[in-house]
Order: structure tokens, then C-alpha cells, then sequence
């Protein structure tokens, strides 16, 4: 009777409702607190986790949603050389500033690039729009992910 | 699970609906705004005959299941439909919601809906029994309000093979993206021997359920393009009689406005192209 | 550019992009009890009754009746209380808190208690209040005199809406009992030593007996500067009630609903022209306060004595209030009262100068104060003032006289451009005196035994980079690697008071003090062994006294300046508005790097922009925010702004660690200017409001004009 889903590269099965969100589990009974809330309604992205390989957000996610996904946050995805990348490049730019939006900015980093390894800044701006900052008005987050491009080349 | 399926054929959500009081969960988009953690939710993402772009002698058939994203990135998907996705909400909410779950939200301001309305979709609806096929306008009654049994699902939506193929889209929301429209407008037409052979046009976000005008449409439809100039006056006062906006958090004076300047505009385009 | 200014990983980058770094909501919540709040729907009644509904074992109900000390909020004055007791003053004013371990279980008792009313008739219109809560005023020069000579007088009202704050992380407060009516809070938070003195009243002990620990704070922009006492106050109250830890952390919703915003304003600008100059200003300013007084009175301060801009105004009068209406308080929000001056005397610039057929920017540029000049308070601008080449090099940078004279003569289209320019400054930190007075800011440097260096303030990173410049001021007076020094998050039984993070004072006071006390440690270093050094405040010598009362002297010691350029294309068919451009160039003194000041002209560049156009949050006649969601009320996306070009030009402060002064605030002060005026060429209309909605700015009305 249990949800079961992959988080991480491990299997993992929830046991409690297919209503309860998404985001509440992965930070309650997955542990996964990199995994922020930041509105509850799909409108600020610092719950974005990739699910099946594509960006969502876990806040607009019933559990049972997730019955046999593939999940990944945060938690998994800074053991990677690719989060290595970005990590970098967001030090270097001064992409973090009080690091709230930060998981989720890096996740939706990962899959502009995922998705087109050489994007222009209206690429990079678009596939950050979900992705919302009050602290750095994005210069430095659009400036990251480009220079991610660059250095990570062959990467994605 | 606990208070949900997820069924992996049609059939069986079928059954499901027959015999249970579930609500159907396709992105959970719209269903997750207003989460109170009670019902039961039947899950749709995993049945691949809901998730299918496929064209037949008639109809180019989207399923209910189909992302946003998906929708976006197919070939056989109308530019038009295209461009209307690309400004719904934001990456990550295109990849969660699906073009059923915006028909079944029931909302006037759904931008793939208006895309819709302005192609003549047709909805496959389906029971356990059986199926129907209904005209898009025809199956928003009102706001929140469809010709939806409670034991039906969304499967499919039915575009013509053929459609209009040039176009204009314009949305308004209150900013770049993750923005509600406050009004939409889609216009197609085609021209054959210098002539508008086709015209159709919708506005979303302005009442209860999507407008469409066709008998205003009408006006410019056999007209030479390079007599546009001519009807223009006439076109802009029968839309002027047909188009009643509400009043919502913007004016209903502002969004009438609006409606016909675009419509100003969509008659001068249609003079360059 | 100085060595220091350089750029480094900052010291809090890894934890963060990892999402190991712990905001208070991550904390597990065992043993702790989920809080919520029980609200007012009421804009203004008497709290008849409050009829509980029978709670289970675990859960309680808190509410005035149960705060120990006195009920209410100690911030400057203490009106705003704990619970609403008798009546309330708003909607959203809290009456009670509900705590329990279960958090669906509070929801449910939180909707099952009934509140008796008895309604009131709420004052919601600014105009038409009559409870004045602080009113100041101040004159130089001989202003009727001005106007009496003047060759022509202008008059204009202009008016700035709320804003809010935004930022990511919620307000949340966590507060455990300790034995022997101890507590320990942490959380969200500004300003620790604020919601310590807070709890002193509220809870009626003593401040040893209160620990307060900032946790990791998902950005405050002012917003948490004195909130968190609010919220502080009401959960430790909660807590000692229930014997037990309590947490609350806001929904989205609920932060935008009862927090508190930026001040909307009510201004009416007089001028005299003489020669082509503006010889003379009476300026009048209402501030809405909301329901209680919070920090409204500093705030009007700092607005009242800012309201010339950056003009040097021979003959100015300067007349504020701020009035009570029974909508949320309004507190502190970066520029702290000075953006919604700094818009108004920057329209009101750009008017005069287009009637008297002068392009803004040179009318504005002869009028700009320089070194040596009288501020508006009989104070002096003591330090170089870099406006003339701030300028030239934004107009520059944007081709601004080329793109301007386009526009102008651009044809009627569907799409029309604009561009503007403003100007702003930023005074570092607390008005007059306070930072002698109030303040009396202590920092201090721990050295351990094995070299390593522990910073000690109360100082908060909230986003804004602190603990890096902090460090670097450190490590670079001692001439040692910056990951020799220690900072952690501010607890009080560890920091002493170098007071709040806000007024962009951090850097210039603390900032100084640290690399005083690093010098000094430097100068007495001894290898192996343990060594405290403590520095205090010194006001600096030259500062001219300010006089409370009659608004005279130097009301800060140095100014932060700013210019911006924003251009526009508006799509007149329907209102939409689209920056295609925007440049600034700022002078905060020496950047403690430039990766981090950038970081701060950027961050405030967008919130300006968002505040001239895209944040709406209104009342409804109920005095209800419906714009209280990410969705209602539009903050920018990384999709609505173009690379914004930022500049810095340095003029240093000798007070300040390596010449440095204010950065925090200064880049949002003055952006709507800027925005407004590139919005006025586009369309050539004028206007004298924020934010301007697509309403406002769709040209092609049908059926009788605008409604």
C-alpha cells in the first residue's frame, strides 16, 4: 500500500497519504531539508526538486504523484561533478546571497543545462523564471549558469 | 496507497471513477493551490494512453495526460499552441501540468484553453461505458461549470488536421513569467488568393469562460486583403457590441479596451503579412 | 581599486548551495510545538469574547491574559501588544496563539475558536486620520521670502504605495523554556538584542535570563528588523504557558497579510523658481503608519530630512507626519522612508524642468550639491561628492542624450521608448546622534590560543554578505588568510550589542570598530596565548551635534551616493511596460569586495524596479490585503529584467574600515525615478504615483478616455 518512488539513486517508499505534499515529506520523513518552502503554491521554486529528469516543483506534487519517480534533490545532487561545476561558478559570481532560493536555483541550473548545454541569456532567463530571488536581482545567478556552461563543457 | 490510485490503464481509472468519488489528479497544479489533505486523488501520470500526440484522417489527438513541455515540444503541435505554452507559469510548472488538467481546472484564464477555443477543439470524453465527444464550447457551461459526468474523464483533445496557419498571441499577465493572465487574445487566419479564407479569434481572462466572437470573425472572412482598410470600422463595432468584459482586479473598461485594440492590430498585421 | 575590494568565496557560500545551511524551519521538529496564530478579521472592533473550544491534553491556547510582563511590544514605544486585549486594530492583529504537536490539530482548533465582536468604524484612508503619531519639522533660509521673490511657483502631490518585503524565507521564530524561567530563542532575525529587549517586558525577566541566537535568515530587507519581536514575544509567551519549545513559522499568506511594508506616502511638493533655479522648497509628507507606532517614527525621520534629494535648496521647509489608519504597521523596508521621498523630489525635478523646457538631467545636475554645501538640516556634506562624475559616466554607459533625443522625436507606434534618469543618496547609519546615544555599538575580537580569530558582534548575515566583509576587514588588518577568522551566526550570551543590522551601518560602524580592535590586537599579538579586545563607538569629532527637536546639525556623518538610468518600451495597445535597459553607478566609499557590493546594487536596482511598477498590494474597503501571495503581488522574475549594468565610483570615508561607508540600502532608493521618468518620455505623460500599472500607462483608450 506504500508510494514507493527512487530518491536519490536509493529506493524509498512513503506509507502515509497520496494527498500529503510532496515537500513536506521529502523534508519531514526523507530528511532532504535543502529542499525548501517558500510559498506552498508553485509561484517561488525554492522547492524545486527533478523529477524523471525534468524540473518540478515538490510544493505542487501530491505524494502518490510520485509513485514510481525517479527524484532527486538537492541532498543527491551536490555529490555530483556537475554540482561541483555550479557550485564553483556560483561562488565566483556571487550567485548566493541569503541561500534560500539557492538549492533550488542550482536544480533548475542543472536542467537548462541538461536540457541545451549552450544556452544565451534569454534561454538562461527563461529556464530561471520560476525560480524566484529577492537578494541578487539574478545578474549573478544568469552570470552562473552561463560561465557553468564554459567550464563544464562536456559536462552536460 | 493511502487516499489515492495510480492506475496504469485507462480502464482501471475508469472503473475507479465508476465506483469511487476521486478526483482526478493529472499535473496537481491547480488541485495543489488550494490543498486541504482530504479526498482521494486518482493519480493519471501513468497511464501511457493519456500521455500520446498522434494524428489520424481528421484530427491531430492530444492526450489529457500530456504535459505542458510535452505539448510544447512535440512536432505535430500548431506553433500557435506552441507560443501559448511558452508563457504559462514558469519551466518547472510546464513540466508538471497537463493540457486535461487545464481544461478541467475550468478557468477562463487557462492559456492553453484559449488556444482551444480558438481551434474548435473537440474533448474525448470517456466512462466506464463508453465515450463522447464534445465541442470545447460546448463543454464550459460557466466558470467551474462542464459538461463533466462524475464518472468521466478528459482523454483526449481533438484538434482539426487542418487549421488556420497564420496567427497572433498575445498575453497579459503582470509580469515576464509565473503570471495569471489578466487577458489573452489569439487570432488566426489564412488568406487564399488575396482573400481572408479563415479567421477565428478568442480572449481569455476577460469573463467566466473563454469568448469567442465567430459571428463577428464573419465580417472579415472573404474579405481581399487589400480591402481590409474598408470593413475595418464595421469589424471593430460589431466586436465592440460582442465583447462584454467583466470587472476583476482590472477594469472591465481596461480589458475592453484592450480586446479591441489587439483587435486593431490583429487587422493590420493580417494587412502586412 | 583597493586590495581589499577584491573578491572571495564568501564564508557562507558552501553550507548554502549545498542546502546544508539550517533556517529555522529546518530544524527536526521533535519535541517542539507546532504554533499558529489566531487573527482579527476586523479592521477595528472590541474583542467581546473568546470562546475556546475544549482543547486535548497537549495542546493550549494562549493569550493576553497570559503574558507575564507587560503586554506589549517594546520596540521604540511599546503599543503594540503581545495579544490584542481590548480591541483591535487591524486585520491580522493578533489575539491568541494555538500550540500543539500536531499541526493539522492546531489548524483545527485555530478555526473552532470564535472570536465576539463588536465592530468599530476603521480609519483606512491616511488623509482622514486624525491620530497623529509623530510629526516633525524643520526650516533654513528664508522660504517665504523665496516664494514671495520666486518668477514662478509649482505645486504638485505626489504619492508612493506599499511594499513588501518578499523576502524567501517566511518569519519563523523557534523559543525553548529553559529551567528557572529561562528561554532561549532563535530564528529569523535582524536584530537579536531587539528581541531580547522585547522579551524583557514581555516576559517581565531579566535580559541574562534571555538567550537569542539568529539562525541562517533567508533574507529581511528590514522585514526582520522588528518583526521578529513581535513574533518572539507572542511564541516565548506561548511557550512558558505550555512548559515547552514552540515554533512558528509563517505561510506565505499569512507574512504578506500581517508583516509589516513599506510605507505608503502622501506628499505635496512646493517650489520656487527664480533664474531658472529652484531657490526655494515647502515640502509636506504623510507617512501611513498602520495600526501601532513600531519603528514609524525613525522612519519619518529619516524621510522628512532626505526630502530635498540630492538638490542643494537654499530655502527649504520640511513638515511630516505619520498618522495611524487601521491597516498592518509599517515598519522598516530598505531606504527606510527615503525612497518614497526620493521618488517624489525626483518627479517633482523632472516636471519643473520640463516646463521650463530644460532637459531633467542638466536641470537636475545644476542644481546637485557638492562638498562644503549645507544639507537640509544645516548639517554640512562634509565628505567629496561624486554625483558630477557618477553622472557623466551612466550618461555614457547608456548613450543616454542620443536614445533621449530619439524618443522624443519617435513616431507614434504601438511601441514606444523612453528613457530616465535619477539620482539618490543614502546616509549611513542611525539619524543624528543615535549611534552615540542609542546605539553605543561594542565589537570585539576573541584570539585563541592557536591564532585563529573569533569576531564578536551582534551583527547578522541575512544575505547581504556581512560575515564576509566582516572577515576580510579582519584578516586584512591583521594581514593574516581570511579563513583564520571565525564568524558565526550572533547569539547574545556570546556577542555583545554592536547593535542592529539595518541603516546601512554595518560596514561603516562595525566594520571600523572590528578593524580598529584587529589593529589593536595586531599591535598587543601574543603567540600561544588567548587575547579579547573590545572597541566602542566614537562619534567623529567634526560631526555637528543634531538637535532632535529642531531638526538642525548633521544628521548623518557621510553619504552614500547614487544614479541610475532605466530604459522603457511600453506597449501602448494594452499598458505593458518592458525594461530593455538599466544602468547605475553607485559610491559606497571603498568596496569590501566588489563581488558583494555588486551583488547589493544589483539585489536593490530590482526591488526599485519592482516597487515603481510591478508591486501592487492595495486594501479593500474591509481593510484586507488581497494581494497577500507570490501570485497576487508580482515581484520581478529573472525573465523581466535585461542584464542590469552596474558601475561604482569610490569616494572614500575616512571613518569607515578602508574608506568604506554604506551599501545596504542605497541602490533601491532612488530607481523609480528613473523608471517613472523613462515611462513619462515613452508616453509622454506625466506621472506622480507608484507603483504605475498598465492602466496607467495604456495610452490607446477607447469609449471616452481612461475610466
Amino acid at each position: 500500500m506504500s508510494i514507493p518512488f527512487t530518491l536519490n539513486g536509493k529506493p524509498a517508499a512513503y506509507e502515509g497519504s497520496a494527498t500529503d505534499r510532496l515537500v513536506d515529506i521529502l523534508r519531514k520523513d526523507f530528511k532532504c531539508p535543502g529542499v525548501k518552502v517558500g510559498c506552498n503554491e508553485g509561484e517561488c521554486g525554492a522547492c524545486s526538486i527533478i523529477m524523471d529528469g525534468v524540473l518540478i516543483n515538490a510544493c505542487m506534487v501530491a505524494a502518490g504523484r510520485a509513485y514510481d519517480t525517479e527524484i532527486i534533490t538537492i541532498e543527491g545532487f551536490r555529490e555530483t561533478e556537475k554540482f561541483a561545476v555550479l557550485d564553483r561558478c556560483f561562488a565566483e559570481t556571487g550567485a548566493v546571497q541569503c541561500g534560500f532560493c539557492t538549492p533550488g536555483m542550482i536544480l533548475a541550473a542543472e536542467c537548462i543545462l541538461t536540457k541545451n548545454p549552450n544556452p544565451n541569456e534569454a534561454e538562461i532567463r527563461d529556464g530561471l523564471s520560476g525560480n524566484m530571488c529577492r537578494c541578487t536581482g539574478y545578474n549573478a545567478i544568469v552570470h552562473a549558469v552561463a560561465l557553468a556552461a564554459k567550464e563544464g563543457k562536456g559536462l552536460w | 496507497m493511502v487516499n489515492g490510485y495510480a492506475p496504469q490503464t485507462l480502464r482501471e481509472a475508469l472503473e475507479i471513477k465508476r465506483k469511487e468519488q476521486v478526483s482526478p489528479y493529472g499535473g496537481g497544479t491547480d488541485l495543489m493551490v488550494d490543498h486541504h489533505r482530504t479526498g482521494t486523488y486518482l493519480f493519471l501520470h501513468r497511464i501511457a494512453e493519456m500521455q500520446e500526440i498522434k494524428q489520424d484522417d481528421n484530427y491531430l489527438r492530444l492526450g489529457a495526460g500530456c504535459t505542458f513541455t510535452e505539448v510544447q515540444e512535440h512536432a505535430l503541435t500548431p506553433p500557435i499552441l506552441k507560443e501559448a505554452i511558452s508563457r504559462i507559469a514558469a519551466p518547472a510548472i510546464r513540466n508538471l501540468g497537463t493540457i486535461g488538467g487545464n481544461i478541467g481546472n475550468g478557468s477562463a484564464k487557462a492559456d492553453s484553453v484559449l488556444v482551444f477555443f480558438a481551434l474548435d477543439a473537440k474533448l474525448r470524453l470517456m466512462d466506464a461505458d463508453g465515450e463522447r465527444i464534445v465541442p470545447i464550447h460546448a463543454f464550459y457551461k460557466g466558470r467551474k461549470a462542464l459538461d463533466l459526468a462524475l464518472d468521466e474523464l478528459i482523454v483526449e483533445i481533438l484538434l482539426p488536421r487542418v487549421i488556420p496557419t497564420r496567427y497572433v498571441y498575445h498575453k497579459i499577465g503582470a509580469r515576464a513569467a509565473l503570471a495569471i493572465s489578466r487577458l489573452s487574445f489569439a487570432g488566426l487566419w489564412n488568406v487564399e488568393g488575396g482573400k481572408i479564407t479563415a479567421c477565428s479569434t478568442a480572449f481569455g481572462a476577460i469573463d467566466q469562460v473563454v469568448v469567442r466572437i465567430p459571428e463577428v470573425d464573419k465580417i472579415l472572412i472573404g474579405t481581399p486583403v487589400a480591402e481590409l482598410d474598408s470593413v475595418k470600422e464595421r469589424y471593430l463595432a460589431a466586436a465592440g457590441e460582442a465583447i462584454n468584459p467583466i470587472d476583476g482586479r482590472i477594469s472591465a473598461h481596461y480589458r475592453k479596451t484592450v480586446c479591441l485594440n489587439l483587435l486593431d492590430d490583429f487587422v493590420e498585421t493580417m494587412k502586412k503579412a | 581599486m583597493a586590495e581589499i575590494s577584491g573578491s572571495v568565496v564568501k564564508v557562507d557560500h558552501g553550507p548554502k548551495v549545498r542546502g546544508e545551511a539550517r533556517f529555522v524551519a529546518d530544524y527536526p521538529m521533535e519535541g517542539i510545538l507546532y504554533g499558529k496564530t489566531l487573527r482579527s478579521d476586523r479592521a477595528r472592533a472590541k474583542i467581546q469574547a473568546i470562546n475556546v473550544p475544549e482543547l486535548p491534553m497537549g495542546y493550549v491556547v494562549a493569550d493576553a491574559r497570559d503574558v507575564p510582563g507587560k503586554n506589549g511590544v517594546l520596540i521604540i514605544g511599546d503599543d503594540t501588544p503581545v495579544f490584542a486585549a481590548e480591541t483591535v486594530e487591524f486585520v491580522g492583529d493578533p489575539i491568541a496563539m494555538v500550540a500543539g504537536p500536531d499541526e493539522a490539530e492546531v489548524e483545527r482548533i485555530l478555526r473552532e475558536i470564535e472570536v465576539e465582536y463588536e465592530d468599530l468604524e476603521p480609519v483606512l484612508d491616511m488623509r482622514k486620520s486624525e491620530k497623529v503619531f509623530y510629526e516633525y519639522g524643520y526650516e533654513k533660509g528664508e522660504v517665504d521670502k523665496a516664494f514671495a521673490e520666486a518668477d514662478k511657483v509649482y505645486e504638485e502631490i505626489l504619492q508612493t504605495g506599499h511594499q513588501e518585503h518578499g523576502y524567501l524565507e517566511t518569519q519563523g521564530i523557534t523559543v525553548v523554556p529553559l529551567a528557572g524561567g529561562k528561554v532561549k530563542v532563535h530564528g529569523s532575525i535582524q536584530c537579536p538584542y531587539y528581541v531580547r529587549k522585547a522579551l524583557v517586558l514581555a516576559l517581565g525577566i531579566e535580559p541574562g535570563d534571555i538567550q537569542v541566537i539568529q539562525d541562517v535568515t533567508g533574507g529581511g530587507f528590514g522585514g526582520k528588523e522588528d518583526y521578529p519581536s513581535m513574533i518572539g514575544a507572542r511564541v516565548a509567551v506561548t511557550a512558558l504557558k505550555a512548559g515547552k519549545p514552540v515554533r512558528v513559522v509563517y505561510d506565505r499568506r499569512e507574512d504578506m497579510a500581517t508583516t509589516s511594508k513599506r510605507h505608503p506616502t502622501y506628499s505635496v511638493y512646493k517650489a520656487a523658481v527664480k533664474d531658472g533655479k529652484v531657490t526655494a522648497m515647502d515640502i509636506d509628507l504623510l507617512y501611513n503608519a498602520g495600526a501601532y507606532t513600531t519603528i514609524s517614527m525613525v522612519v519619518l525621520q529619516r524621510g522628512t530630512i532626505c526630502s530635498n534629494g540630492v538638490y542643494n535648496i537654499p530655502h527649504m521647509r520640511a513638515h511630516g507626519r505619520s498618522v495611524k489608519t487601521n491597516s498592518v504597521p509599517n515598519g522598516a523596508f530598505r531606504g527606510f522612508g527615503a525612497p518614497q521621498v526620493f521618488f517624489a523630489v525626483e518627479m517633482f525635478m523632472a516636471h519643473i524642468a520640463k516646463d521650463l523646457g530644460v532637459d531633467p538631467v542638466a536641470f537636475k545636475e545644476a542644481h546637485f550639491v557638492k562638498k562644503g554645501d549645507k544639507t537640509s538640516t544645516n548639517g554640512i556634506f562634509h565628505h567629496g561628492v561624486p554625483l558630477p562624475q557618477m553622472n557623466e559616466k551612466l550618461l555614457t554607459a547608456s548613450d543616454y542624450w542620443a536614445k533621449r533625443e530619439a524618443y522624443a522625436s519617435q513616431p507614434k507606434g504601438r511601441y514606444q521608448r523612453g528613457i530616465g534618469m535619477s539620482y539618490s543618496f543614502h546616509g549611513g547609519g542611525f539619524t543624528g546622534t543615535g549611534e552615540r546615544d542609542i546605539i553605543k555599538a561594542v565589537a570585539a575580537l576573541q584570539k585563541y590560543p592557536d591564532g585563529k580569530v573569533e569576531i564578536l558582534t551582534s551583527g547578522t548575515e541575512m544575505g547581504q554578505g556581512l560575515f564576509t566583509t566582516f572577515a576580510k576587514i579582519v584578516a586584512k588588518e591583521l594581514d593574516c588568510p581570511i579563513d583564520q577568522i571565525i564568524v558565526k551566526l550572533p547569539d547574545t550570551d556570546r556577542v555583545p550589542d554592536s547593535g542592529p543590522t539595518v541603516a546601512s551601518r554595518s560596514i561603516m560602524v562595525v566594520g571600523e570598530l572590528l578593524r580598529r580592535a584587529a589593529a589593536k590586537i595586531k599591535a598587543e599579538w601574543k603567540d600561544g596565548e588567548a587575547q579579547r579586545v573590545e572597541e566602542r563607538f566614537q562619534q567623529p569629532e567634526w560631526q555637528i551635534p543634531f538637535n532632535y527637536d529642531t531638526f538642525q546639525g548633521d544628521a548623518y556623518p557621510t553619504f552614500s551616493w547614487g544614479a541610475h538610468c532605466v530604459e522603457i518600451e511600453v506597449d501602448t495597445y494594452t499598458g505593458e511596460q518592458k525594461v530593455i535597459g538599466a544602468w547605475a553607478c553607485y559610491d559606497v566609499g571603498t568596496p569590501i569586495d566588489t563581488t558583494v557590493v555588486i551583488g547589493q546594487m544589483e539585489g536593490g536596482f530590482l526591488q526599485g524596479i519592482g516597487y515603481a511598477h510591478m508591486e501592487q498590494m492595495n486594501y479593500d474597503k474591509k481593510g484586507r490585503i488581497r494581494s497577500n501571495s507570490y501570485s497576487d503581488y508580482t515581484m520581478p522574475t529573472a525573465a523581466d529584467v535585461p542584464k542590469m549594468e552596474m558601475h561604482l565610483c569610490v569616494e572614500e570615508y575616512p571613518e569607515g574600515p578602508f574608506g568604506a561607508k554604506g551599501a545596504g540600502e542605497l541602490p533601491l532608493v532612488g530607481v523609480p525615478g528613473a523608471y517613472v521618468n523613462a515611462l513619462e518620455q515613452a508616453i509622454d505623460k506625466d506621472f506622480c504615483h507608484i507603483p504605475v500599472t498598465m492602466e496607467d500607462t495604456l495610452t490607446h483608450w477607447r469609449e471616452g478616455g481612461q475610466a
